[in-house]
């Protein structure tokens, strides 16, 4: 088992070019996820507790302006800067390279939020509130976080979880593409591909290969997990 | 038995019935005492397949359900239309399915109309209420009528509303929503059957106003192929050039944006048509019944020099666009809502679609596709809508039945309905949420959600054959409402007498099961397991007839009103699209993905016209037409004309439920009686003055206007 284990670590890659930015991944991510709602208050003192979001970047001025959107979520980092400032180790590095965060250890000191400089770490000021009935939607597979605690993206680490255990019980090892964290399963222009990349045939490891690759604030020595394919197209720009 | 005998063969009925635990068949750790009677086991989910009615488009959806309760909705796989991809307004479907504020049993009114004060009454007395003024419609007798209003229907609904509506008598059925697919009859192609675009294999896309990644007729299967376009082949990326006046989220992810004055567009299409002409050999025109000498005079005066000092895009943007049309193949040209619902739309709309032909790209790959329908869609056009609006003000008819559809806030005020409703004794409300026309209503009955609902969704674009969705009820319904299709069956067995004769079905579930899988169960729950009826291959295409082109004319010059100096544009948002979606929490809280706005809604206005204009980001301002003022935050969108500004439709209802009500604005107070063209109840703009009241707008973005990081510091 813990061969398995070593053989897997894993990673996304996210085409920009087909990323059309429509926001589905989003809603996704916080229906899988028990993302609570903060309100329009919260959210203008910036207390938004999306886990992905998608940024949008102007360029240009009238008429040769052009949007672009870059989906920005945890980069799962395999030298995070969040991991070694947690005074509890809530925030931790998992063999499997998934940047893991442990709710009932976190204090809620918010130090890892501070040092992430992809700002995705987000932080419960409140107790989440899902007025009845709306709470029989929540995911039972997720937990709810509380006030206090610090949460991010966890690459969907319950489906990864189940995916595993379904694998175990049949006998056989993941399949590439097996596992669907829900961002990349709802994307509809087919941007976003989750996988093994130390399977050098999986889907995600061939995109990682790219020539269009890059990974977001590289020179900080981060080691990304999320592999970001440049999108084309500036002919009418400049 | 000596000690050690006894210790022995206990020892081994031990073991043996330890044994014998481990046969199969007892895999449960602790087996139920009494089995769950859905037979689902705790912590197992199952996964239902259904289908998503939030918009025409008609996605197939799974939704997860364990413990009875729907927990997550993910697209199809096997759905030929969204192929296991949604957009957010499907993943919120559950947010429908369990809102705080959904209606949960029928309503009578008991304050003054528009109060909304109701008492809560039994089904039975709504029923009985209702019938005692559908009696009087009887065929033969004289006297008023009355008027049943949904959205267009499709399919055994469609088929089951007409037989009610023969069995009650004077029963007018209206099947008209904002931005459902009816303004399709005005385009070139001419029949209201099935369209599909073959955006993936095309490698040039101009689209004139058609926003196919927000919300033009099939947004996932659009933005599926999309991507596709862009990198599923190996060596060729798709290019795609974009028209019209406001960069839109579908406009963004295009190579080249040609800002061209709103009602102009379509000179655009002129300057390539003039262009192509000369490749075209004349017997596809005259094929299609078009004379090409006839065309070339039509085309000559549309240069690229004259067309850019129409548009007021440059002439070097105009002709790369022109030149790219005219070298690549396989090239597909679309038009769509913002183009259509201009003054000249639907003769501009017949300008554009005019290109595909010259191109070759009607029923060719990487182009459009045409189906012919398997029945003919009912959908009402707006000259319908307005007969209807004025029957009812007249006061000739006794009872307006209203399902899913919400005219108070789709309609702008120079409709009249509000005061058209005055003159209605009974209006009689099927909705599942108290919304802005409900709160008028007299009998308020609620209707299922959509995922406690059984039925088809039979999409109009995407697909090259009959395709049917089949809606399946994945929950047990929550509160005590009936799904609309149920209602009138049970409408007809209270009438009895005609009406019962021609609607005899038990229930809508046992009619939907003899239509698709007579006497077959097995057939049944395959057609459900699977999602409905898919092609197996695509059906042939129908070819073009003769089509007629009309002339399309120019708007008036631009800034001849001194009072009125810019052009407001209002486009459907691309998570609530014509309003509906505004009750759902996650919509409401989910950016949006040009100005990473929430909770809200605002003004879109150019920096150099904001700047002259005196207005900063956030500012509060007031936006004024002939018709009325509203008051809305300023967002400075780089991306659209300066002489245009552009606000989402959505927001501002009255009513909807605690996440929706006095929410953000309706701009469509300001427009008065419809000019438009297209079938559309707004024109494509309207003439707006803006000023700056004050810095208090309480705009809420989720980035800041410029993005949290500079662009160059990531490396994109």
């Amino acid at each position: 088992m813990s061969e398995a284990t070593d053989q897997l670590r894993w990673g996304m890659v996210i085409d920009l070019d087909r990323c059309t930015g429509c926001g589905a991944c989003v809603t996704a991510c916080q229906a899988e996820n028990n993302v609570a709602l903060v309100g329009k208050e919260e959210f203008g003192k910036g207390r938004n507790l999306h886990w992905l979001r998608v940024e949008r970047y102007w360029e240009g001025e009238f008429p040769h302006v052009r949007a672009r959107f870059v989906p920005m979520l945890c980069q799962h980092c395999a030298d995070a800067p969040c991991e070694p400032v947690c005074p509890v180790y809530a925030s931790y590095h998992n063999p499997e390279g998934l940047n893991g965060q442990v709710y009932n250890r976190c204090v809620g000191t918010r130090y890892c939020a501070n040092n992430c400089p992809y700002a995705v770490r987000v932080f419960n000021f409140f107790n989440p509130e899902w007025p009845q009935p709306l709470d029989q939607q929540l995911n039972p597979d997720v937990t709810v976080r509380s006030r206090g605690v610090m949460e991010k993206c966890t690459f969907c680490i319950q489906r990864i979880r189940g995916a595993k255990e379904s694998a175990k019980l049949e006998g056989r090892p993941l399949r590439d593409g097996e596992v669907q964290p829900a961002c990349a399963q709802t994307c509809p222009p087919g941007a976003i591909i989750f996988g093994n990349l130390n399977d050098p045939d999986s889907q995600v490891a061939r995109l990682a290969r790219s020539p269009r690759r890059l990974r977001l604030l590289e020179d900080l020595g981060t080691e990304p997990s999320v592999v970001y394919l440049k999108g084309g197209g500036h002919e009418h720009v400049g | 038995m000596k000690r050690r005998t006894f210790l022995q063969l206990s020892g081994m009925a031990a073991a043996g019935s330890a044994l014998a635990g481990c046969r199969k068949g007892n895999e449960k750790l602790i087996p139920f005492l009494v089995p769950p009677e859905d037979g689902a086991t705790p912590g197992i989910a199952d996964w239902y397949a259904s289908a998503c009615r939030q918009c025409p488009a008609g996605c197939g959806i799974l939704v997860k359900v364990s413990a009875g309760r729907a927990r997550k909705v993910e697209g199809n796989p096997r759905h030929p239309i969204n192929r296991g991809k949604l957009c957010p307004r499907g993943q919120s479907l559950v947010q429908e399915l369990y809102h705080p504020d959904r209606l949960r049993t029928p309503l009578k009114r008991s304050g003054p109309r528009g109060s909304g004060q109701f008492v809560q009454i039994s089904w039975e007395e709504a029923l009985a209420t209702l019938a005692d003024r559908l009696r009087p419609l009887a065929p033969g007798d004289a006297g008023k009528s009355a008027v049943l209003w949904t959205p267009p229907l499709q399919g055994y609904l469609a088929e089951l509303v007409a037989r009610f509506g023969q069995g009650v008598g004077r029963l007018q059925h209206l099947a008209w929503e904002p931005f459902a697919p009816e303004w399709r009859r005005q385009s070139l192609y001419g029949h209201q059957g099935l369209i599909d675009y073959d955006i993936e294999n095309t490698q040039y896309l101009v689209s004139f106003g058609a926003d196919f990644i927000d919300s033009h007729l099939s947004p996932v299967r659009f933005n599926y192929a999309f991507g596709r376009m862009r990198q599923e082949r190996p060596t060729v990326r798709g290019r795609f050039t974009y028209v019209g006046p406001r960069l839109s989220l579908t406009a963004a992810s295009a190579d080249r944006w040609l800002p061209a004055r709103p009602g102009t567009e379509w000179t655009i299409a002129m300057a390539m048509a003039k262009r192509l002409l000369p490749q075209v050999e004349p017997r596809v025109l005259a094929a299609a019944g078009l004379d090409t000498a006839e065309l070339a005079r039509l085309t000559e005066p549309y240069s690229v020099a004259v067309v850019a000092e129409l548009t007021g895009v440059r002439a070097t943007d105009i002709e790369a666009a022109v030149a790219k049309l005219v070298a690549i193949r396989p090239a597909l040209v679309i038009a769509g809502e913002m183009l259509v619902a201009q003054r000249n739309g639907p003769e501009a709309l017949r300008a554009v679609e005019l290109l595909n032909l010259l191109l070759g790209s009607v029923n060719t790959p990487g182009g459009v596709y045409l189906t012919r329908p398997e029945a003919p869609g009912n959908d009402s056009s707006l000259a319908e809508l307005q007969q209807t609006l004025a029957t009812l003000q007249a006061g000739n008819c006794d009872l307006l039945l209203l399902q899913g559809v919400n005219p108070t806030y789709n309609l702008p005020p120079g409709f009249g309905f509000t005061e058209a409703l005055a003159q209605v004794p009974l209006v009689v409300s099927c909705a599942t949420f108290l919304d802005d026309t409900v709160r008028f209503a007299d009998l308020v009955l609620p209707d299922h959600a959509n995922l406690e609902s059984w039925g088809e969704a039979i999409p109009s674009a995407g697909a090259r054959g009959h395709t049917v969705g089949l809606l399946q009820g994945v929950v047990k319904p929550l509160h005590d409402s009936r799904s609309f299709p149920d209602l009138l069956i049970a409408l007809a067995q209270t009438l009895g007498g005609a009406t019962g004769a021609a609607v005899s079905e038990k229930s809508f579930l046992e009619g939907l099961q003899q239509r698709h899988a007579a006497g077959n169960p097995a057939r049944w729950n395959e057609l459900l397991a699977q999602g409905g009826i898919f092609p197996a291959e695509a059906a042939p295409p129908e070819p073009l007839r003769q089509v007629s082109l009309g002339r399309p004319e120019l708007p008036p010059a631009a800034d001849a009103d001194p009072d009125f100096p810019l052009q407001l544009q209002i486009y459907p948002s691309s998570a609530f699209h014509d309003g509906h979606g505004a009750a759902l929490p996650w919509l409401q809280q989910l950016p949006d993905p040009m100005t990473t706005a929430v909770w809200g809604s605002w003004l879109e206005i150019n920096p150099q016209t904001a700047a002259r204009l005196g207005i900063a980001h956030g500012d509060l301002v007031e936006v004024g037409s002939a018709a009325g003022t509203v008051q809305l935050p300023a967002f400075l969108y780089p991306g659209i004309r300066p002489e245009v500004v552009a606000t989402p439709l959505g927001q501002g209802h009255q009513g909807l439920g605690r996440y929706a009500d006095g929410r953000g604005v309706n701009p469509l107070q300001l427009s008065s009686a419809p000019e438009g063209g297209g079938g559309f109840p707004v024109p494509g703009t309207i003439p707006v003055r803006v000023r700056r009241l004050s810095e208090a707008g309480e705009l809420v973005t989720a980035g800041h206007p410029e993005g949290s990081y500079r662009r160059e510091l990531l490396g994109i």
